[in-house]
């Protein structure tokens, strides 16, 4: 059964969260403090976790890093803030996806995580490689020259959603529907923080990516190297 | 010319000196010429009262000499003639060349004639006027005159004469005529010097002007140089203040002024501070009770079907209010962040006809259960714009809701023209139409066309006024236009790269299908 761990240190909307994803058939683990997350994670590692930003002890941002330090698991966040600076810091702490409070509909947060639980590509198979990357996605790893380059799940599956198709550019929206699973949103900045998180840790020079290149105004392709 | 002219109108300092310059012009000119005009009478005097002096003498010497030639033969007389010419017109050292004339008075008809001049003076250098006063005075006349020598040289003279009685030939005019060429080159000096001088105190004038205004313009200068860095917003900037004289008072004055509008600033910023952070807290406070409500609401909501009736209407009506709680929250919040100044804009790339047609889509069902539809025209198939997405969908949300509510059933058409630099997006509804009051407040806040119709589902009442918010925030504009029954019209006109302003209204707001 997968298991989620819920940190929000309001008791009541911990319990809602509780009753909803519970009848959805998913485990909970309550957490009501930022600093008493790391040692429940440890003992009890989750399928997912879903954060909020204010939390005692220690704030999300900074609860999101620590897991990200040791861990590839999905973080969604929850935010009570829309306000932009607040959702950046936590996707460039390590989350995979946010979502603002109060949320339209519980489902559309039971499908946010079935999304980011979803083993996605399975209709691809077998090696993929762009530029001196290998990208072995039946066993989730990629290497260059042999040697294994740590991505977070969403990294992974936005590298094989641009590599699948090498060339093709995908606008900003078809990114969100393609790896994020929105139907449509315009929330652009997603992808534009990922996009900066992956090249920083694929890209010879993030300041000058040849692997996932931007098309000015339109979006991103996966850049065909020369040789390769 | 003009140009010189306002420069002169706008430095202090070219404005001081030149009419320093201008006044001490006048004070010099007066000065110089009354100096010079006693200067040259007083030069005129001494040449004069020595002439005369020296004619006195030299006829009165000549009368001597006459006398004792008395019955001499016409040969000595003759020689006493040229002696006396030619001892007068001997030069002593610096001084004047002077000449002598003898006349012979009318009436005198003697046989022997004397009459001369020296040096081949022409004779009529000595005015009729003045011989007709020698005839009449027993004494000596003198005036001012030319010297005409028969060679054609002129000389500026004075002539002086008087009776005298030469021995067996009668009366005649004695004149000695002294040259005035030295005197004139002192007067000529005397002037030049004078002209010179005030030339030179006048550019003292200027020069000294200028240094003294310098002292007084450049604290001046300094102190507009910071006023104009303060008001750009560079608020620690501070005169210097070194001595105690008016400058000082003034920079004085300056400093206690930023001083204070500094902490007024910092105070107000403080506010805004505050402001921010209240809405930071109540949107925090008040979202996760209202997620907690939310999610308790569709939990029973999605079981509904197994309560009676009454409770589960209730269940419906519960998501529905908490709907619109939700809304109005959201909307209180940005009209604050408007209000407090802190919303910024987050520019992307997009498509405007793709925004505008996904917003007539997902407004499609409500439309339909308003009996109405929405039709969507550009003029191009594409039009890519450079600004925030979010809330330009909104502005669109909002006005084709508001289209839709007041729509009365009848058609709304959406025109997307664009320009280089602009595009504009019109929303032409042909329902109830606003009045001239309505048109005047429909941007108000929590303002509605009319208390009594009944309130549409999820509007807040703030939706277009924060619409016209976001127009601006974009440097944009949001206008209205309405007749009663004619429909409205509402035209939101946005530059296409962001912190550029609209250039024009590609849009005209009455709109051509209206007849007035």
């Amino acid at each position: 059964m997968t298991l989620v761990m819920v940190v929000d240190d309001d008791q009541d909307l911990a319990e809602m969260l509780g009753i909803v994803l519970t009848g959805a058939g998913i485990d909970v683990d309550l957490v009501s403090r930022g600093d008493e997350v790391m040692d429940v994670f440890r003992n009890n590692p989750p399928d997912l976790v879903l954060l909020d930003v204010m939390l005692p002890g220690l704030d999300g941002i900074e609860v999101c890093r620590l897991i990200r330090a040791e861990s590839m698991v999905p973080i969604v966040m929850l935010s009570a803030k829309g306000d932009t600076q607040d959702v950046v810091k936590g996707l460039e702490a390590g989350a995979d996806d946010y979502m603002v409070k109060p949320f339209r509909h519980p489902s559309e947060l039971i499908a946010r995580i079935r999304t980011r639980l979803r083993r996605t590509n399975a209709d691809v198979s077998g090696l993929l490689t762009i530029g001196d990357l290998a990208i072995d996605v039946q066993a989730h790893q990629v290497t260059r020259a042999g040697k294994q380059i740590a991505l977070t799940r969403l990294e992974f599956d936005l590298l094989v959603a641009l590599a699948k198709e090498p060339g093709r550019v995908f606008t900003r929206d078809a990114l969100l529907s393609e790896v994020w699973g929105y139907r449509h949103s315009t929330d652009t900045r997603l992808v534009n923080v990922h996009v900066q998180r992956l090249r920083s840790k694929i890209e010879h020079d993030a300041e000058h990516p040849e692997i996932v290149v931007t098309v000015r105004g339109v979006g991103y392709k996966a850049g065909v190297m020369g040789g390769s | 010319m003009n140009r010189i002219l306002s420069h002169i109108r706008n430095s202090l300092a070219i404005k001081v000196i030149f009419s320093t310059v201008l006044l001490s012009l006048v004070v010099t000119g007066i000065t110089g010429s009354v100096l010079n005009t006693q200067l040259s009478a007083g030069v005129k005097d001494v040449n004069l009262s020595s002439a005369l002096v020296e004619a006195r003498s030299t006829i009165f010497t000549a009368e001597y000499r006459f006398l004792l030639a008395q019955g001499e033969k016409d040969s000595v007389v003759q020689k006493v003639v040229d002696d006396v010419i030619s001892s007068a017109t001997t030069l002593t050292s610096n001084e004047n060349t002077r000449e002598v004339v003898f006349l012979r008075s009318p009436g005198n008809t003697r046989e022997n004639n004397y009459e001369i001049a020296s040096n081949l003076l022409d004779p009529t250098s000595i005015p009729s006027t003045l011989s007709e006063r020698v005839r009449k005075s027993p004494d000596l006349v003198y005036q001012y005159t030319n010297m005409n020598y028969l060679s054609g040289i002129r000389v500026k003279g004075l002539a002086i004469g008087q009776k005298v009685q030469i021995p067996n030939a009668g009366q005649y005019e004695m004149y000695m005529i002294f040259s005035l060429a030295n005197q004139e080159k002192t007067l000529d000096l005397i002037s030049r010097s004078l002209f010179l001088g005030g030339f030179i105190l006048l550019l003292l004038v200027a020069l000294i002007t200028w240094l003294v205004v310098r002292q007084v313009v450049s604290p001046v200068r300094e102190a507009a140089m910071i006023a104009t860095e303060f008001t750009a917003g560079d608020f620690q900037k501070r005169l210097k203040v070194e001595s105690q004289d008016e400058i000082s008072t003034l920079g004085l004055a300056f400093n206690e002024m930023a001083e204070s509008i500094e902490k007024q600033i910092a105070r107000l910023e403080n506010l805004s501070r505050v402001q921010q952070r209240f809405v930071s807290d109540v949107s925090h406070e008040l979202r996760t009770p209202l997620t907690t409500l939310r999610m308790a609401s569709e939990v029973i909501y999605s079981t509904k079907d197994t309560f009676e009736p009454i409770v589960a209407r209730s269940a419906e009506l519960l998501v529905a209010q908490l709907d619109r709680f939700e809304k109005l929250l959201e909307d209180l919040l940005e009209v604050s962040r408007f209000d407090a100044e802190v919303a910024v804009l987050e520019a992307v790339d997009f498509d405007m006809v793709q925004l505008v047609q996904r917003c007539a889509d997902d407004l499609g069902l409500v439309a339909k259960e308003r009996k109405t539809q929405i039709y969507v025209n550009s003029t191009e198939p594409v039009i890519m714009i450079k600004a925030d997405i979010r809330r330009v969908e909104r502005i669109l949300r909002n006005l084709m809701a508001n289209a839709i509510d007041h729509s009365e059933e009848m058609q709304i058409d959406v025109r997307i023209v664009a320009s280089e630099h602009d595009v504009a997006v019109g929303v032409r509804d042909y329902g109830i139409g606003l009045d001239e009051n309505a048109l005047n407040r429909v941007f108000d806040r929590f303002w509605r066309a009319d208390p009594s119709r009944a309130r549409t589902r999820g509007g807040t009442g703030l939706g277009l006024s924060i619409a016209l918010e976001d127009a601006r925030l974009h440097n944009g504009e949001l206008e209205a236009w309405g007749r009663p029954a004619q429909g409205a019209h509402f035209v939101v006109t946005l530059p296409r790269n962001t912190w550029e302003s609209i250039d024009q209204r590609l849009i005209p707001l009455q709109p051509e299908d209206y007849k007035a």
